[in-house]
């Protein structure tokens, strides 16, 4: 099996708010570091990744946000442009389709065509030329969340179950042997050590069927330092400060054993994601809400367990 | 006339068990309330009686008031939906049967959203409980409840029924002639003929239907704007939460739909001082109770900083809301919530954060 580093696409996925898109940018970071050329895909118009470099996005265009390291932002709108857009080749007839009062909410009906179209410009992206060679070396995706990833992976296979022939068919088929392939498309699911987004990770591990050769990572996000440096002398040493008399000492050891459940949770979130059998690595909580640049250069090293 | 309360927000901030705390907490106040909710964790789910009966309402014990939870399933209520305002069964089984159909009814983005709106409006029109509480589908955007309906909507439109399907002629149920030969072209050279014959044909079918669905639409999205309806965000205490909130304000606006506040979720604790230490007992050794006392201050200080981040995060979120609008901060839970008094502690926590009182109070 190969490793991350080897792969020409890298889906990131996980349950909403565990940290996707931090993970999929440490990625991008440390291969760009590597020397790799890194295109970075943001899905369903999400464009937060060029503000954590402090640069405006750009949209559907590519920005460079980093030596070698290059973002945008897949909207199913435009994407369906220029996917349709190479079936049909005049752009009148696009418009006279897509833009039609009538045609345009029946069309972006299609099951599935959103996901589709956006898995279509991975595939695009993925084998793009520039002076001869090809223009990305890694795609990373920071992909929709677990169930709605997993409805994304599945979506060429449904569309060529939807056409049964003809063009659409045939290119969906061209996109789903890229994403099934687990030496050129690898997967990454992020969880943070909470019970439901783990039970979501196992559930998604669980129901990934064929896509689960593409599993190339686990990564366990926000993981807590321990609070006391002790945890066996720590019960005895509790009784003691609780007894103190100084009203301060009860937020504070509400707070330790608030971090000390986290630390808890951690040695079980552990063995869990360790039994899916995939590379595995942790980020550490960095104790902050907005994590910049700086902060995603530190998880470049921790991710190397990864590639 | 039945309140409504409708608990938007991105996937992963909590919305379900906060809905299944809301609700539990207003039927303990003594008033019958109803809660929608979408795919709640395995033992809440459990707690709340939705294990095996998921589409049907489910009476879930209180000490006072009443609570029924039901959990939706858009295929299953489209399904009753069609057999329910189904001319005649012909027109039921070929419409449940056709392949598109079960593509809508399953996958179709929004779909899940629409059947939402037409659970609440059934339930606001049976009028026999006080309050319903939505919990809406986790979606990347908080947003996409918000426009998933009038996306379903627009697929209904009259002008795409007309262009997909001639009116039923005597002989009913043929199929349908393409209103342009070029389109027709087209679209079957993108999607091929079995598609296009299948979509066709589904169109027939739900002409019959479509009246009821069109009428209901508007309903519903009469619903969203009515004195008595209040939309919440729930969010995270975290700065990519903004985007999210200001697109989603931006809409509530645009549509006139009214904003109760955010419900910031999994706040950090206040943070605490650093509280004078109790000198190192006889019996210890003096050496590991600094280590101890140097490491709590240490985890204190990160917190505090932890804690700051979230204010800075809350407090520009409110910059960009409307003038007046509440930040509810609900701490992070002391461990998972799986049953009912689990939710009880949060439903304490719903209270202690002001929430209930701009939620029972006039619109």
């Amino acid at each position: 099996m190969p490793g991350l580093s080897d792969r020409r696409v890298v889906l990131v996925t996980g349950k909403g708010g565990v940290g996707k898109t931090t993970v999929a940018v440490s990625l991008a970071l440390a291969a760009a570091r590597r020397g790799k050329r890194v295109l970075l895909c943001e899905t369903q118009g999400a464009t937060r990744v060029p503000a954590l470099f402090g640069r405006p996005s750009k949209g559907y265009e590519p920005t460079q946000v980093a030596t070698n390291l290059s973002t945008l932002s897949i909207t199913p709108a435009e994407a369906i442009q220029e996917y349709v857009l190479l079936q049909l080749h005049f752009v009148r007839l696009y418009k006279m389709v897509f833009q039609n009062r009538v045609m345009g909410p029946f069309v972006d009906a299609v099951p599935g065509l959103h996901d589709l179209v956006q898995l279509g410009k991975v595939w695009f992206a993925e084998r793009e030329t520039e002076n001869g060679r090809q223009r990305w070396d890694l795609v990373v995706v920071d992909a929709p969340a677990t169930g709605h990833g997993l409805t994304m992976l599945g979506a060429p296979r449904a569309m060529m179950e939807l056409t049964r022939a003809g063009p659409f068919y045939e290119n969906a088929k061209q996109i789903a042997e890229l994403v099934e392939d687990p030496v050129r498309t690898g997967l990454v699911l992020v969880t943070t050590p909470e019970e439901m987004p783990l039970r979501e990770t196992e559930s998604l591990h669980q129901r990934l069927g064929a896509f689960r050769r593409l599993v190339a990572g686990v990564v366990l996000n926000e993981v807590h330092p321990l609070p006391v440096p002790d945890l066996e002398r720590w019960p005895e040493e509790r009784l003691r400060l609780s007894r103190s008399e100084d009203p301060a000492m009860i937020p504070t050891l509400r707070v330790i054993d608030a971090e000390l459940r986290a630390c808890a949770r951690q040695v079980d979130a552990r063995v869990r994601l360790r039994a899916l059998g995939a590379a595995y690595a942790e980020l550490p909580f960095l104790f902050r809400r907005d994590l910049g640049r700086a902060e995603l250069e530190s998880f470049t090293a921790p991710l190397g367990s990864l590639t | 006339m039945t309140q409504v309360v409708i608990m938007c927000g991105s996937g992963g901030v909590g919305k379900t068990t906060m809905s299944a705390a809301l609700a539990l907490r207003f039927a303990e106040e003594g008033r019958r309330v109803m809660v929608i909710t979408i795919d709640p964790a395995r033992r809440l789910a459990d707690a709340l009686g939705l294990a095996e009966l998921g589409n049907t309402p489910q009476r879930v014990p209180t000490s006072r008031g009443e609570l029924q939870a039901m959990m939706l399933d858009a295929k299953r209520t489209f399904d009753e939906l069609i057999t329910r305002h189904a001319p005649n069964g012909d027109v039921r089984d070929r419409i449940l049967a056709n392949h598109y159909y079960r593509f809508v009814s399953e996958r179709l983005p929004g779909v899940h959203e629409y059947m939402a709106m037409e659970r609440l409006l059934a339930i606001v029109r049976a009028d026999d409980v006080d309050v319903v509480v939505l919990d809406t589908p986790p979606t990347r955007h908080a947003l996409d409840f918000l426009t998933a309906p009038d996306r379903m909507a627009g697929l209904m439109d009259e002008g795409v029924m007309r262009w997909l399907v001639l009116p039923a002629s005597a002989s009913g149920w043929r199929m349908i002639e393409m209103g342009s030969d070029v389109l027709a072209g087209v679209l079957k050279r993108l999607l091929g003929q079995n598609t296009i014959e299948d979509i066709a044909d589904f169109f027939a079918g739900f002409q019959s239907l479509w009246g009821g669905f069109r009428e209901r639409s508007v309903a519903a999205r009469a619903l969203l704007r009515a004195a008595n309806t209040r939309f919440i965000l729930v969010t995270a205490p975290a700065p990519g939460a903004r985007a999210e909130a200001l697109a989603f304000l931006e809409v509530l606006r645009r549509d006139a739909m009214p904003f109760a506040g955010f419900l910031v979720n999994r706040c950090a604790w206040p943070p605490a001082p650093a509280p004078a230490w109790p000198a190192a007992a006889g019996g210890d050794d003096p050496a590991s109770w600094e280590a101890t006392t140097r490491a709590i201050e240490a985890t204190l200080t990160r917190h505090r900083a932890l804690v700051a981040t979230q204010e800075a995060a809350i407090a520009d979120l409110l910059a960009h809301a409307p003038r007046g609008a509440n930040a509810w901060r609900i701490p992070e839970a002391t461990g998972e919530v799986h049953d009912l008094s689990g939710l009880r502690g949060l439903g304490m926590a719903l209270a202690d954060s002001g929430a209930l009182d701009v939620l029972r109070g006039p619109a």
